[in-house]
């Protein structure tokens, strides 16, 4: 018995050294440059130059009183939560619906997963085309109705809502696609027990279906967020961050402040506070949906 | 023996990661049409150029389109003619954000393109060309742009930005305008009154890019800042005062013309693209970019009927002016491998004929004294304000390196007409400038 414990213990630690390459790489290219951006972040560093000096908590307290820094802040956590809620919400309404059997409903699928594929990038440049001034197929269509054309992206909080709105229809295939393997792991017997038992569809979605599905919004709703709260390429293609600082995240910004104002060391501040955000509000939200998935087991 | 297997195996990933990671030795196969000259050359030339074939120079550059495609053209002639491979590329509006992360490893490539920055960003690390053959035939207009404070010069200039304000000739006449009036900003703002009264939008600016806001600033700076000599702020802004007092005044020129309705009214979700289709097809005046608008405009609409004219002064004491700049400016990295091999490139793409090209692809006189260049319409207008003086751009020549973006921003502010952006852009400006100065 214990021969064989140690052998087992023996192969176990044969096989950890096949961890090695990934150590390897994760250190190479994330703990050091983690490390270094830390280092970075307490320095007056222009982003080039050789020379630079230490500034100490400096730049950290300045997070505190830039009010872009307070924009940026606003606006990730809009486009993080905003597209959150709307991406589970017709994620979920988009797979109970193609949870159903009908002709065409593999097609159906496919058609709302396509703009997954597309580069956010693309898409914030397609989406340009929709919303400009002049042209802009949005613009065409209120005109054809009598109105007059907007600029949609020149108010910052309406370019907000509109770039949350876009990240959540094209990524709303992602959180689809989990509500519906969600969906196929329930076993039919439950709606078929509630069914003779006269239990309506309603109840029967909020009684079998939202519990039994909690694994799934975990997966759903943890993976949206993150995705929302580091939003880069929609808003670098739309507004470029503008107008002024009025539609930035914590990442565009965190870009602007390095390459565009030369000030990588309140830049690398700046992004590890974002890393902090994003690690604190994924964990707190991951810890409140697992003690849900607890209690519903 | 099976954990020795392991272990031996788990090496042999980690190393072959760093393999795949690792400089190659090969040395790339160049593209290069070879000319019938190269083909005929004598056995003892071929033997040259076979010894050549292990230089392998890297090139970097900024510019895009009709330049690159000239600049490319050039290198590929002179890699049939010494045998040299050169790794040409121009990664366009990522260029300077390559640039910066290059320079912050001092990993630079071989020759690059400065962008206007020679001195003030790259001269710690470009090598000098005083020496080189071609230093002696650099134009006097370019000379004191591209030299530091040690008499120092670290490019050569394949052409001059010479700029003035690109307009549309047929607006101003239909709206009874003469340039030639228009010589302060006072006059300059009558005139946007009487075309935008006309339903036309008097300037047009691209926000979205934000760098077109910038070139706003760029433009009008000098006029409030160092071209009245009686009141110049030169000295003081390269000894490290900034006058706020003096952008707020700037600022608030900005902000009385967006009101009045003088830019258009997408301005600040337009993009450069927009500027150009607007100069072109006649539904703007003015724009505040160099000659290189007029060439992008008549892509647009070749039938364009455009000119450019001296940017106006602040007062009426004072003259219109020029700007005067770096556009192809091209270095050698001081720490380069290949150090004689990338003179000689530079010595080549000087020699007349070649620079002559490139420089009329960018619609730009050339940099150097013996090379004429064709420039169409643009050569009536040079000619035209060839006494005009000229003044280095403002942010290259006055302000500490950072600060375009500052105004940029800042200007974005002013054209959303927030209130309190005219007193903050001052005062977001000075701190930057402080902030970024170094003696």
């Amino acid at each position: 018995m214990k021969k064989n414990s140690l052998q087992n213990r023996l192969r176990q630690s044969q096989m950890n050294l096949f961890y090695i390459p990934a150590l390897v790489l994760f250190s190479v290219f994330v703990i050091y440059p983690f490390i270094k951006g830390i280092f970075i972040s307490t320095t007056n560093w222009n982003g080039y130059s050789q020379n630079y000096k230490s500034v100490g908590i400096k730049n950290y307290l300045r997070l505190f009183t830039d009010k872009n820094v307070r924009t940026a802040l606003i606006n990730t956590l809009i486009y993080g939560f905003g597209s959150t809620l709307i991406q589970n919400a017709l994620g979920l309404a988009l797979a109970l619906f193609l949870n159903e059997k009908f002709r065409g409903r593999s097609v159906l699928r496919a058609i709302i997963y396509m703009p997954v594929m597309i580069a956010p990038l693309i898409m914030g440049y397609i989406m340009y085309f929709l919303f400009s001034y002049n042209r802009g197929a949005l613009n065409d269509i209120v005109m054809l109705f009598g109105g007059e054309a907007v600029d949609w992206m020149a108010n910052g909080p309406r370019a907000v809502m509109l770039m949350t709105l876009v990240n959540a229809l094209q990524f709303v295939g992602i959180s689809m696609v989990i509500y519906l393997a969600g969906l196929q792991n329930i076993p039919a017997m439950y709606y078929e027990a509630a069914a003779l038992d006269g239990v309506k569809p309603f109840a029967q979605f909020r009684y079998i279906t939202l519990p039994l599905l909690h694994p799934a919004v975990t997966s759903a709703v943890t993976v949206n967020l993150i995705g929302g709260l580091k939003l880069y390429d929609i808003i670098s293609a739309l507004t470029s961050g503008g107008p002024g600082y009025a539609s930035h995240s914590l990442s565009t910004l965190v870009h602007r402040t390095y390459f565009g104002a030369e000030n990588a060391g309140y830049a690398s501040a700046i992004g590890l506070f974002t890393f902090l955000l994003i690690m604190v509000i994924s964990s707190i939200v991951t810890r409140i949906l697992a003690a849900k998935e607890v209690e519903v087991s | 023996m099976k954990k020795i297997l392991c272990l031996l195996l788990a090496l042999v990933m980690v190393m072959g990661m760093f393999a795949a990671c690792g400089d190659t030795d090969e040395t790339p196969a160049t593209n290069a049409p070879v000319s019938d000259e190269t083909k005929a050359a004598d056995d003892a030339t071929e033997a040259q150029v076979g010894s050549n074939s292990d230089v392998v120079l890297t090139f970097m550059t900024n510019v895009v389109g009709e330049k690159a495609t000239a600049l490319e053209a050039a290198i590929r002639d002179f890699e049939a003619e010494t045998g040299y491979t050169v790794e040409f590329s121009a990664p366009g509006d990522s260029y300077e954000e390559l640039m910066k992360t290059k320079m912050a490893s001092n990993e630079l490539p071989d020759v690059f393109t400065t962008h206007g920055w020679s001195v003030a960003r790259y001269s710690e690390y470009l090598m000098p060309v005083n020496d080189m053959d071609f230093a002696s035939r650099i134009s006097d207009q370019i000379k004191p742009v591209i030299t530091d404070a040690e008499g120092n010069m670290y490019v050569l200039p394949i052409d001059i930005d010479i700029a003035g304000m690109v307009y549309n000739v047929d607006v101003l006449e239909s709206c009874g305008i003469n340039v030639d009036d228009l010589t302060t900003w006072e006059a300059f703002a009558d005139a946007c009154a009487v075309i935008e009264a006309a339903g036309i939008d008097p300037m047009h600016i691209g926000g979205k890019d934000t760098w077109t806001i910038g070139q706003f600033f760029d433009w009008v700076a000098p006029s409030f800042y160092v071209t009245d000599e009686a009141n110049s702020k030169a000295a003081d802004l390269k000894a490290g005062t900034f006058d706020t007092a003096v952008w707020t005044e700037l600022c608030q020129m900005l902000y009385d013309w967006t009101e009045a309705g003088y830019f258009n009214t997408d301005v600040l979700t337009a993009d450069y693209s927009s500027d150009i289709e607007a100069l072109a097809t006649g539904t703007t005046a003015f724009c505040f970019y160099g000659n290189y608008a007029i060439s992008d405009a008549m892509v647009v609409n070749a039938d364009a009927n455009l000119g450019m004219m001296p940017i106006p002064s602040n007062s009426a004491d004072d003259e219109p002016t020029l700007i005067a700049g770096e556009d192809i400016a091209i270095g050698i990295w001081k720490d380069t491998a290949y150090s004689a091999e990338a003179q000689e490139l530079l010595e080549y793409l000087a020699r007349p004929e070649v620079c002559a090209k490139i420089a009329e692809a960018a619609g730009n006189a050339a940099g150097l004294t013996d090379v004429t260049v064709d420039l169409g319409v643009i050569q009536t207008y040079l000619d035209k304000y060839n006494t005009v003086e000229t003044f280095a751009y403002f942010d290259r020549e006055y302000l500490p390196s950072g600060m375009w973006d500052v105004m940029c921003s800042t200007g974005a502010e002013i054209l959303a007409l927030n209130s309190g952006s005219v007193e903050d852009a001052a005062s977001v400006m000075e701190q930057s400038f402080m902030d970024k100065y170094v003696g």
